[in-house]
Order: C-alpha cells, then sequence, then structure tokens
C-alpha cells in the first residue's frame, strides 16, 4: 500500500506541457531521490502533492487524502511538510517560535507544549542552542536545519525536499544532509528533488530520474547509477560528474 | 464694528482647530479599521471579492473627496434621513480614508516574499492565520512610514468638510473673515494651523523610513 501515489499526472503553464503523465508509488519509509535537468518538471512535481501547485489531469494521493478537487488542503498539509530552497523562515519569529507557530496555531497546542515541541525538534537538528536565535543571526545551514525542524514539529507522514541545499554555501551543505540522513534512519518518508548525486546514491531508496515532463528511469539508485538504462540518465550522470 | 483683535481671531481659531484633530483622529482611526477589513478581501486571491474591493478603491480614489462629501451630506438625505455635517465628513473621510489605506497597505503586503506564504501555506496555516501571523507583522513594519504619511492627507481633506457646513478651523476661517474682512490675515493663520498640524507628521513619517531602511 503507498503512501503517496501519483498517477499520470500532467500539467502545462500556458502552452508549454511541464508534466506529461507522471506516475510514481511511494510506500512507508521510501526515501525518493528525483534527479533531472532543471526544467524537467522535478520542481512543479513536488509543489503538486502538498497543493502549491494545481494540476489538470491524473491524480495523488497523500497518506489517504487525495489531492485537489474539493478536499481540504489544511488536513493534506498537515500531514505533507515541505522545505524549500530558499528556507523562507519567519524572519520576524525566532528559530523557537518558528517551530511552534503551526503547532499553536493549526493543531491547537499551548505555548508550553509546542516549547517543548521545539526544543524536541531543534535538538534533533543540533541546534538546541539557536533556539532565541532569529534568522537573520543563523548561517545558511542552520536556517535551513530550523526549517526542517519546522516542518517536523507538524509531525508529517513524508516530507517534501525542495533543492534544500541549492543556496547554500559548498562547506554548509553537509550539515544539511546529515540532518536529512538522520532522518532516513528514523524512518521518515522522504521525496527529494536533488542535485547532490552522491547523497542521492547513497541515502535514497528510489531514484527517478525526469526528462521533458516524464519519469525517464526510476529503480535502486545504485543499480541506476552503476548502470544507466537510457543514453538520456547516461548523459546526465556523466554531467554531473557523480 | 466689534473690533477683532488678533488675538480674538487667532484663539478662535484654535478652539475650531479641536474639530480638525478630532475629525482627523476619528477618520483616521475608522478608516484605518475599514481600510484593514478591505485589505483582507483585496489580497484574498478569491477573484470576485477583489474586484469588488478593488471598484471600491477606484471609486474613492478616482473621485474628488469633495463629491464624496455632497454625495453623503446630500445623498443619505434623499432616503428621509437626517445626516448632520458632522455625520456626512466622519462617513466621506473614512470610506476615502480606507481607500487609501487598502491600496497603500496592498502594496505592503505585496513587498512581502512570496515564500512567506508558500512556508505558510505548507504549514497548513488557513488564510486568515496567514495574515494574521506571518505576513502582517512583515508588511506592519514596511507600511508604518507611508500610513504616517497619509495621515497628513487626511488632515489636509479635513478642510473640505467646511463646505458642507462642518465648523472645523477652515470654517472658522470662513466666518470670521466674514466679520473683519481681513482675509490675508485670517486665511495665513488657518495655513499656519495646519501646517503646525501636518508638518510634526510628515517629519514623523521621514524619521521612521529613515529607521526603517537601517534596519533593513
Amino acid at each position: 500500500m503507498s503512501l503517496v501515489s501519483i498517477k499520470d499526472v500532467k500539467k502545462s503553464f500556458g502552452p508549454v506541457a511541464v508534466l506529461k503523465g507522471i506516475s510514481i508509488e511511494i510506500a512507508r519509509g521510501d526515501v525518493v531521490a528525483i534527479i533531472g535537468r532543471s526544467g524537467s518538471g522535478k520542481s512543479t512535481l513536488l509543489r503538486c502533492i502538498n497543493g502549491l501547485e494545481t494540476y489538470e489531469a491524473g491524480s495523488i494521493e497523500a497518506d489517504g487524502i487525495k489531492v485537489g478537487g474539493q478536499t481540504s488542503l489544511v488536513e493534506l498539509r498537515r500531514r505533507v511538510g515541505m522545505v524549500f530552497q530558499q528556507f523562507n523562515l519567519f524572519p520576524h519569529l525566532t528559530a523557537a517560535e518558528n517551530v511552534m507557530l503551526a503547532p499553536r496555531v493549526v493543531n491547537k497546542m499551548t505555548t508550553a507544549q509546542a516549547r517543548v515541541l521545539a526544543d524536541e525538534m531543534l535538538a534533533k537538528v543540533g541546534l538546541s542552542d539557536k533556539a532565541g536565535n532569529y534568522p537573520s543571526q543563523l548561517s545558511g545551514g542552520q536556517q535551513q536545519r530550523v526549517a526542517i525542524a519546522r516542518a517536523l514539529a507538524m509531525r508529517p507522514s513524508v516530507l517534501l525536499c525542495d533543492e534544500i541545499t541549492s543556496a547554500l554555501d559548498p562547506e554548509l551543505v553537509n550539515e544539511v544532509l546529515r540532518v536529512v540522513e538522520q532522518l532516513t534512519k528514523e524512518d521518515m518518508t522522504l521525496i527529494l528533488v536533488t542535485h547532490e548525486m552522491r547523497f542521492a546514491r547513497d541515502v535514497g531508496s528510489k531514484l527517478v530520474f525526469m526528462h521533458q515532463g516524464k519519469v525517464h528511469e526510476e529503480g535502486p539508485p545504485k543499480q541506476l547509477f552503476a548502470a544507466p538504462t537510457t543514453p538520456e540518465l547516461r548523459q546526465f550522470i556523466g554531467s554531473t560528474g557523480a | 464694528m466689534a473690533d477683532f483683535s488678533l488675538w480674538v481671531i487667532l484663539s478662535n481659531l484654535l478652539l475650531a482647530a479641536r474639530w480638525t484633530v478630532v475629525l482627523s483622529l476619528v477618520a483616521f482611526v475608522s478608516g484605518g479599521l475599514v481600510g484593514l477589513a478591505l485589505l483582507f478581501l483585496r489580497v484574498s486571491q478569491v477573484p470576485w471579492l477583489e474586484f469588488v474591493t478593488k471598484c471600491y478603491i477606484e471609486f474613492f480614489q478616482g473621485t474628488p473627496l469633495l463629491m464624496q462629501l455632497f454625495l453623503f451630506f446630500f445623498g443619505i438625505a434623499l432616503f428621509g434621513i437626517e445626516v448632520s455635517p458632522w455625520m456626512a465628513a466622519w462617513l466621506a473621510l473614512t470610506f476615502w480614508t480606507s481607500a487609501f489605506l487598502t491600496e497603500i497597505w496592498r502594496g505592503c503586503v505585496e513587498a512581502v516574499p512570496r515564500g512567506q506564504w508558500e512556508a505558510s501555506t505548507s504549514l497548513a496555516l488557513s488564510f486568515i492565520e496567514q495574515m494574521r501571523y506571518v505576513i502582517l507583522p512583515q508588511a506592519f513594519r514596511i507600511a508604518i512610514p507611508p500610513t504616517v504619511g497619509f495621515s497628513v492627507q487626511v488632515v489636509k481633506g479635513t478642510a473640505l468638510t467646511s463646505i458642507i457646513g462642518f465648523i472645523e478651523v477652515t470654517k472658522a476661517g470662513t466666518m470670521l473673515n466674514n466679520a473683519t474682512f481681513r482675509p490675508f490675515l485670517v486665511y495665513s493663520l488657518v495655513a499656519l494651523i495646519y501646517f503646525a498640524l501636518c508638518f510634526p507628521l510628515s517629519w514623523y513619517a521621514k524619521i521612521l523610513e529613515g529607521r526603517f531602511h537601517v534596519a533593513r
């Protein structure tokens, strides 16, 4: 039984078809790495899963909730967390307050309960000592870890990561990847759009190569990296130097 | 003919200026409240709500305040409801102020990066919750200087209410002129009073603007 089920999803921006019939099944505990050239529709697909983008045809179901149509997006988004390339922390709130906001407002926790939860989540990403800092006082890597803690605080059943290391200085990438790797060990279901090929190969349980709005190839990462069956994937892997 | 000393003229103008201040304050506060409510509709992403608020704003921005005062003063009376000059002035200034403040604030809301909406959306916050906890606290900082700056327009706008018979500083000036026949003196004093009310506001707006840019 799939946790996230994507069936023949199609979407276009005006005349440009971005997703041309995507189908992916994701089981609980899967770590799915979506790779591909920019413009191949990776981020759009990810954003369709939590309803940030609408799609025109096909169906997406996440944790038993159909995405799109009449169903409540609020209920969906409680179960599907998201981390962004640009962190998108709330600059007027401290790290702890960033984490506490949704549990307090959406899940109606008391401030004290939310504070305990925030401390737990910040400890998980190794930032217990930064709880009182504002985002502007944190490095990019620290901000992204707070963003992960913020998403985890809603106890999502699946976490979407949209190129979460792409905006980071090279020396800050690893601290974020280590946190993500830790999550995979806790059996968190993750869908990552990423350019970190080595990470995708080593940590992913499933690799999806998107090309021109379609799933061009998918399978176990190590196998695909070792023996890509299509020339496009072979070329893509070659160009990234992985 | 009674002798009007400078002091008599000035003290009468100052007494009337109290009503300029009261009307400005009341119109600004109520206009601000209506403007805030309209702001939610204006940025709601619900097409027909946005359209209706846009029409409202266009109407009050695109017609002279004086016409709006006439419409409220004479228009409501057509329905058999007695409207005092104070009531008409308050209503017209409230609607007029709200239209401008909504537009000013919409700009401030749109200055908040898209990512803030997306992040709070992804955390399952509703539109009202997003506005309340994420967007408005950030837009508020940007909004203070232009909002204070606009309050100057409200103070000056109250001058027009003299025409429907509301006795504030301009109306008092007209009455004093009729009694003294010294228009230059009287209206100079009226202008000075407006300046004394408005200058501190625009000065303060400028300071706030500077402070905001430094804070960034």
